[in-house]
């Protein structure tokens, strides 16, 4: 019992990763970043691609994921997501655009396939990432065997939860995306550069996917297509905890990760996600703005 | 200080500012009357550059700031205080008053001493949160959060309206304090005429979407507040 509600724990640190960043950007925003996924997608081949050409250590792939796709995540709010602000279906068409784009850069390698060019790594196949020996096997704690390589990435997903939480609660820069989120229009008059802070917040949410696709790359195969259910994973969880509640969010990647992980171990995985899909599906009949919604006036 | 002209503003398709021209003098209390619905907040709200679209000059000190965005109007010294206060519930009444600081060209975040004189309560619950707050009190705490920008120019959208008789005398005490012993300019959009005439030096009397009359107070003659105020 004790060990499925630690493999929980680690499918909700993912889904957390993933959600923070969506949280941030809809609740922020307005935004559906649909091609948030691809950012996920994104970190994981940059862990393929950094030990491979790097050959670096499967830790060094999780800062280069971070500032890759944050800068991913940049260029696309000033080309696309800028433009659109107000406007949320059409962000919705314009990302899923650019999470194709993504997807399809990275099976023709760029291109480069035209060419004859092959570069390892890329292209329409399965790739592997091999975790270190130090995060593989089970550490024993007070009796209880804990999977080395699970426990690192709940262990990488509190670090980054605590410095979520130090950016959006304890600084200056926290102060700004939080008025943002609660009204644009007051912050922008109190002298808020709304749009400065929306970029650079869609830049740290799609730097923290980044880090989630690094993680998983650890345990499943990488390959083009890998983003497309985790941006469903991640609107999932943040319309179940509530639009807007950083909180909300932490709490349903908690619970929708626990409930896939109890059922799957009862049954299988198919039916463990049809069940997260049911829940999912219970709690926006009944609580129309999620768990843990924000009361506005 | 400030100057306006041919100022035309827009909610989509919809043309609802039309031509207006206004000197705001400094030092002066200015205030917007007119019935519902006639533009005087989206008078204020085209100031800080809240709709849609607006055309038209508007010069802040000798400043054009005709296309400067919301942020850019807030740190050039426009505080904004919107009608129906726009708090921020879940922020704390500190927190709340910070949120103006941003504005402020040097960029430090404190509150100043003049809300401790104006609106003691504040300082004596800084750590509630805004939205446990009166409506009285969170007006006092938009006003508040306004100042923490460091103005020159405040706009002030019907302070009054909906507040507690008690703190409307406190409100309406501190405006006049603000302009009379600290030389603020403000635009008031005022509905009550017995505060707008004991407060301010000048009107503008609006009726759909255009400025109908306007000059020093004593030309507001019951006459014109019959003709463009009675419902």
């Amino acid at each position: 019992m004790f060990d499925v509600i630690f493999i929980g724990l680690s499918l909700s640190s993912i889904l957390l990763l993933v959600a923070l960043g969506l949280a941030i950007t809809y609740g922020a925003m307005g935004v559906i970043n649909m091609a948030h996924g691809e950012m996920v997608m994104i970190g994981a081949y940059v862990a393929v691609l950094s030990s491979i050409w790097l050959g670096a250590n499967f830790l060094l792939a999780i800062p280069i994921a971070f500032v890759v796709t944050a800068l991913f995540g940049l260029v696309i709010e000033r080309l696309v997501v800028r433009r659109l602000y107000g406007r949320l279906l059409d962000t919705l068409l314009a990302t899923w655009g650019i999470s194709i784009l993504i997807q399809q850069a990275v099976r023709l390698e760029f291109g480069l396939t035209f060419f004859g060019i092959h570069i390892d790594g890329l292209g329409p196949g399965l790739q592997n990432v091999t975790v270190p020996s130090y995060l593989q096997g089970t550490v024993s704690v007070a009796g209880l065997e804990f999977n080395g390589y699970r426990a690192f990435i709940i262990g990488v997903t509190l670090a980054l939860t605590a410095l979520t939480w130090f950016i959006l609660y304890r600084t200056s820069a926290g102060v700004q995306v939080r008025a943002i989120i609660r009204n644009p229009k007051m912050a922008a008059a109190c002298g808020i550069d709304v749009k400065r802070v929306n970029a650079l917040t869609f830049a740290f949410g799609s730097g923290l996917a980044g880090v989630a696709g690094v993680m998983m790359s650890g345990f499943k195969t990488v390959f083009p297509d890998m983003g497309a259910t985790m941006v469903v994973d991640g609107f999932m969880v943040v319309v179940t905890g509530g639009v807007g509640s950083i909180f909300g969010t932490i709490l349903s990647s908690g619970l929708l990760g626990e409930i896939n992980a109890l059922v799957a171990i009862g049954t299988n995985d198919i039916i463990a996600r049809a069940v997260v899909f049911a829940v999912v599906i219970g709690v926006i009949l009944f609580k129309p703005n999620g768990l843990f919604s924000y009361k506005g006036r | 200080m400030l100057s306006i002209k041919n100022l035309n503003s827009y909610y989509g398709r919809s043309h609802v500012l039309q031509g207006i021209s206004l000197e705001v003098p400094a030092g002066k209390i200015t205030s917007i009357l007119g019935r519902n619905g006639t533009g005087k907040t989206t008078f204020l709200k085209t100031l800080m550059a809240l709709t849609d679209r607006s055309t038209g000059a508007v010069v802040l000190d000798g400043q054009d700031i005709s296309s400067a965005q919301t942020h850019q109007r807030a740190r050039a010294g426009i505080a904004y205080v919107p009608q129906g206060r726009e708090i921020i519930p879940d922020f704390t009444v500190r927190e709340n008053i910070l949120m103006g600081s941003f504005a402020r060209a040097d960029r430090k975040h404190v509150v100043p001493e003049l809300v401790g004189e104006l609106f003691p309560y504040l300082v004596e619950n800084f750590d509630r949160q805004g939205g446990l707050l009166s409506g009285g009190q969170q007006q006092q705490l938009a006003i508040a959060r306004a100042l923490a920008t460091g103005p020159k120019l405040l706009l002030l959208d019907e302070p009054n309206e909906g507040i507690q008789p008690s703190i409307v005398e406190e409100i309406e005490r501190a405006i006049v304090r603000l302009n009379r012993e600290l030389g603020m300019t403000v635009i008031l959009v005022e509905q009550n005429i017995a505060f707008a005439r004991e407060a301010s030096d000048h009107f503008a009397m609006m009726e759909k979407g255009r400025i109908v009359a306007q000059g020093p107070i004593p030309a507001l003659t019951d006459d014109l507040v019959h003709r463009h105020m009675t419902v």
